[in-house]
């Protein structure tokens, strides 16, 4: 066998506290198409930005080695003179120039000191006819579907002359047409002898496609294997493998009487109109933790936040709360009972360079206010002390900065402004991402808590073991719709996982 | 006179320096590298205004007279008050060009409506101040539910309020009263608050804020939170109660405590209770501090900026009346480039032009950097051309300041 166009060996990649990547050791063979697969957080991206230079050489342990010679990316430049090229699941072209301004942008041809657009184009479109695309290169990006800019993307880091193209989940903005579309392209691109790392959560793109499978977990490379042969069942097996440990340490409490219910919910997002969300339903009872799984860009946090009133249009369905129907604002929804803790709590959940009293207080404050009008301090700081205490907030005081704080004790401020405001359904989104173990399990007792005093709780999570672990029922979403919902004991992660991917088996239960 | 006017000054920036130790709960600064920075930057702003003050007063010796004082008691008072509707807006993050204008429109109106159309001056007054809530209210409420920048919005008013202000004064000189008699509109800037008055009210004030500390004080003992010294508690008090004697004192050299700065005291009283013990005024810094976190805390982001717009068109009003009783006629001029005045006086007192920080007490204080700059100014009689330059480059070195303060 020929040496492989790259080897990594050994690569561990820390931040801070938290091992992102371990001990990652995997070769890609010239002209082969090799899949990464492995659930959300994983450590796909990490091993992207690792090969790419994103994260540099030397802020990582272990090496790589390009057809048997080290190298060391300084920066993502340096990884594309190596002929290197990454197509991020975000776009990065500028809607408001051609689409043969933006495959060549940076890198213009030159015609005496000035750009020489005719090249640009005549070259563009060359490119274009040989993947067979039907896309005019003077049009505007900005007037192409997600697909075609996908594809365009593809072109573009294409004419930088790569050898090593990194795809990163290319097709979850695709439509069937445009996947088989670029489905083509890879095989001509393999016969020219460019070699692809392909990102997807669609097993079956995976099985089409690759040579062979790389399974990523915890961090870890799990195995290589060749594709020829491979079921999906093989994969998401390997992708899952785990136990689930006292980690979760869930008390169930019996469920009470409906308190969210959510029929044939369809939403529509503002601004491109893409319809999210579509036939959604499933209710949550009091005393109750509902998990939401499903893969990145399955709707989950939209759901949430739908139902808080603070995304998207409802084009069709209904959501009542304890019989009553329920679309109302954000500030209308905390009146009725309702609260949400974000997945993205610097930009959703903090006033960063406020402290914690002023953070927590936030969402309650109608609580302490005096007959006059003004807030009564006294009221006010004997609240946030007590919640300060209870949740065991690691800070000097109440007047510390929440910016300064750590992970855990920012999201504790988030769940305690949360919880002051009395909430009857309280939901979840992520609410341990990026922090620590010790803080997790409060968390999580943190929601024993309130199931036991008769609140719902809906838990959104990208973990599945989380999930299991603490939900008594559980729905994956699969591209915007209810793929499955799984009571605690009928939950298995393989079934959680096909359901994730769209796959409808025989034990599913509606 | 000079050695006592610059003890003032310092006296008053200092108290600047510790202000975070307000009653209750206010927003601590992270590690002490970052109190430092403030510290030095209020330090710089006070050193600025001691320079203004000695440098004026050997430039122009009747600049420390108690005549000139009391002038200046009245342009900072007019000055300070559209600043503090202003601090209400800069704090959500929000932008208002258009005051200026308005102080010249709903002062002309009031004008009108006293001079030519004879109407008892408090009425026309009242009309004016309702009519300018309204139009702003207006302005808040297209740029929170048109989504159209508060930059632009307010630029058009700069335009649009000019030329109503001219169309109704048509472009003449409209005295707020019948020369030589009085009313509520020309006793804004002429009436004195008798000289035993003057001291009893300054009893009031002090032995309030004296009271108000204390409370803060024990309640936040009681709380078990952190306090500061006694003695530093006593000796701010002892400061304030300094600070405001000597100026009753000075004024009543002259004719007595102006009106304006009277209707100041209140206002800053008012925006200060507003804005550090209600939920509107938590609302206006989580707001400025991170819209979106506002938004799914809870808070009602529209109807909070429009109620910031809408006591902003009250304060235009106010202002409008002081200035224009002021100059004794509504003209073309008054109130031209008011609002940079007010903006600077914000961004110089330390309040964020990102929103979510700025202090009454900051206000003040940038007010008065910007009134004595003006009233020295004039004294000297520098020429137009020099002040428009002088109060250009100085509300470009206060942002310039804001922003390497945020990037650091």
């Amino acid at each position: 066998m020929s040496t492989p166009i790259l080897q990594a060996e050994k690569i561990t990649k820390r931040f801070g506290a938290v091992t992102a990547l371990r001990d990652v050791t995997f070769d890609l063979r010239a002209g082969e198409i090799h899949a990464l697969c492995g659930e959300n957080g994983a450590g796909k991206s990490t091993l992207i930005k690792t090969l790419s230079g994103i994260h540099p050489a030397g802020s990582y342990d272990g090496r790589l080695l390009m057809e048997g010679k080290p190298v060391a990316f300084k920066s993502t430049k340096d990884a594309e003179a190596h002929g290197l090229a990454v197509i991020y699941q975000e776009l990065a072209m500028v809607p408001e120039m051609s689409v043969a301004e933006n495959i060549f942008l940076g890198q213009e041809p030159m015609k005496r000191g000035l750009v020489d657009w005719l090249t640009v184009v005549e070259r563009a479109k060359q490119l274009l006819q040989r993947f067979k695309l039907d896309i005019d290169p003077e049009a505007r990006v900005g007037e192409l579907g997600v697909g075609q800019q996908q594809l365009v993307e593809i072109v573009k880091a294409l004419s930088k002359r790569s050898r090593l193209l990194i795809l990163d989940e290319p097709t979850a903005a695709l439509s069937d047409t445009e996947v088989g579309i670029l489905l083509d392209i890879l095989r001509g691109l393999r016969a020219d002898g460019v070699t692809c790392v392909y990102i997807s959560h669609r097993l079956e793109e995976v099985l089409a496609i690759s040579d062979r499978v790389t399974v990523l977990r915890d961090g870890q490379t799990i195995e290589t294997l060749e594709t020829a042969g491979l079921t999906q069942a093989d994969i998401i097996r390997r992708m899952v493998g785990r136990e689930i440990t006292e980690l979760f340490p869930r008390r169930a409490t019996a469920p009470g009487e409906p308190m969210l219910t959510v029929k044939g919910l369809a939403v529509r997002r503002p601004g491109d109109g893409k319809q999210v969300l579509h036939d959604v339903t499933f209710d949550v009872r009091s005393g109750e933790v509902l998990g939401i799984g499903g893969l990145m860009g399955a709707g989950r946090t939209e759901l949430l936040m739908h139902l808080f009133g603070a995304f998207g249009k409802r084009t069709a369905g209904s959501v009542t709360l304890r019989g009553t129907p329920l679309a109302d604002p954000p500030h209308r929804a905390i009146e009725r009972g309702l609260v949400l803790v974000s997945e993205d709590r610097k930009r959703y959940g903090l006033i960063l360079d406020r402290d914690i009293g002023f953070n927590m207080s936030l969402s309650s404050l109608r609580a302490v206010v005096g007959p006059a009008g003004l807030i009564r301090e006294d009221a006010e700081v004997k609240r946030n002390q007590a919640m300060f205490k209870s949740l065991r907030v690691k800070a000097p005081d109440l007047d510390t900065v929440v910016g300064g704080l750590s992970g855990g004790n920012q999201q504790k401020v988030v769940l305690g402004k949360a919880l002051l405001t009395q909430p009857k359904v309280i939901f979840l989104d992520e609410p341990t991402r990026g922090i620590d173990v010790g803080a997790k399990v409060e968390v999580y007792e943190l929601v024993n808590q309130l199931t036991a005093a008769g609140q719902a709780v809906v838990l959104v999570s990208s973990e599945l073991p989380e999930l299991m672990g603490m939900s008594d029922r559980i729905a994956m979403l699969h591209e915007g719709t209810v793929g499955g919902i799984f009571t605690r004991a009928e939950a298995t992660a393989e079934k959680l996982m096909a359901a994730a991917l769209g796959h409808t088996s025989d034990e599913r239960v509606a | 006179m000079t050695k006592v006017e610059t003890t003032a000054a310092t006296a008053k920036g200092a108290g600047t320096v510790n202000e975070p130790v307000t009653p209750g709960r206010a927003p601590v600064e992270p590690g002490p590298r970052r109190v430092a920075r403030v510290a030095w930057r209020d330090f710089s702003m006070l050193i600025a205004l001691v320079a203004i003050f000695v440098f004026f007063s050997i430039a122009s010796p009747t600049f420390v007279s108690a005549r000139n004082l009391s002038n200046l008691a009245v342009e900072l008072s007019i000055t300070a008050v559209l600043a503090l509707g202003m601090l209400m807006i800069i704090v959500t993050s929000q932008m208002d060009l258009s005051v200026g204008s308005g102080v010249g429109l709903f002062g002309g109106l009031a004008a009108v409506l006293t001079f030519e159309q004879q109407w008892p001056a408090p009425a026309a007054m009242a009309l004016s101040l309702v009519v300018a809530i309204g139009v702003w209210t207006m302005m808040g409420a297209i740029i929170v539910k048109q989504r159209v920048p508060a930059f632009i919005i307010t630029l058009a008013g700069l335009l649009v309020f000019k030329g109503l202000h001219w169309l109704v004064i048509h472009n003449e000189t409209i005295p707020i009263a019948v020369p030589g008699q009085e009313n509520a509109y020309s006793l804004l800037t002429t009436y004195f608050v008798p000289k035993l008055a003057g001291y009893v009210l300054a009893g009031v004030v002090v032995g309030s804020v004296a009271w108000m500390r204390i409370a803060a004080r024990r309640e936040r003992l009681a709380l078990g939170l952190d306090v500061e010294p006694a003695a530093d508690t006593y000796a701010r008090v002892f400061l304030v109660g300094q600070l405001v004697f000597l100026f009753v004192i000075l004024c009543n050299q002259y004719r007595g405590v102006p009106l304006p700065a009277v209707i100041l005291g209140v206002t800053a009283f008012v925006v200060w209770v507003v804005t550090q013990h209600t939920r509107f005024g938590r609302y206006l810094y989580a707001i400025g501090g991170n819209e979106e976190a506002a938004r799914i805390s809870g808070i009602a982001v529209d109807r909070v900026v429009i109620g910031a717009f809408a006591a902003m068109g009250g304060i235009v009003a106010l202002t409008g009346f002081m200035q224009t009783a002021y100059s004794g006629a509504s003209t073309t001029t008054v109130g031209s480039l008011m609002e940079l005045d007010a903006i600077a006086a914000c961004v110089i007192g330390g309040t964020s032009l990102r929103g979510g920080r700025g202090t009454v007490t900051g206000v003040l204080f940038g007010a008065l950097i910007m009134a004595s700059l003006l009233n020295g100014m004039t004294l000297m009689a520098v020429s137009p051309e020099i002040k428009l330059i002088a109060r250009g480059l100085v509300l470009a070195v206060a942002v310039w300041m804001d922003v390497r303060l945020a990037r650091s």
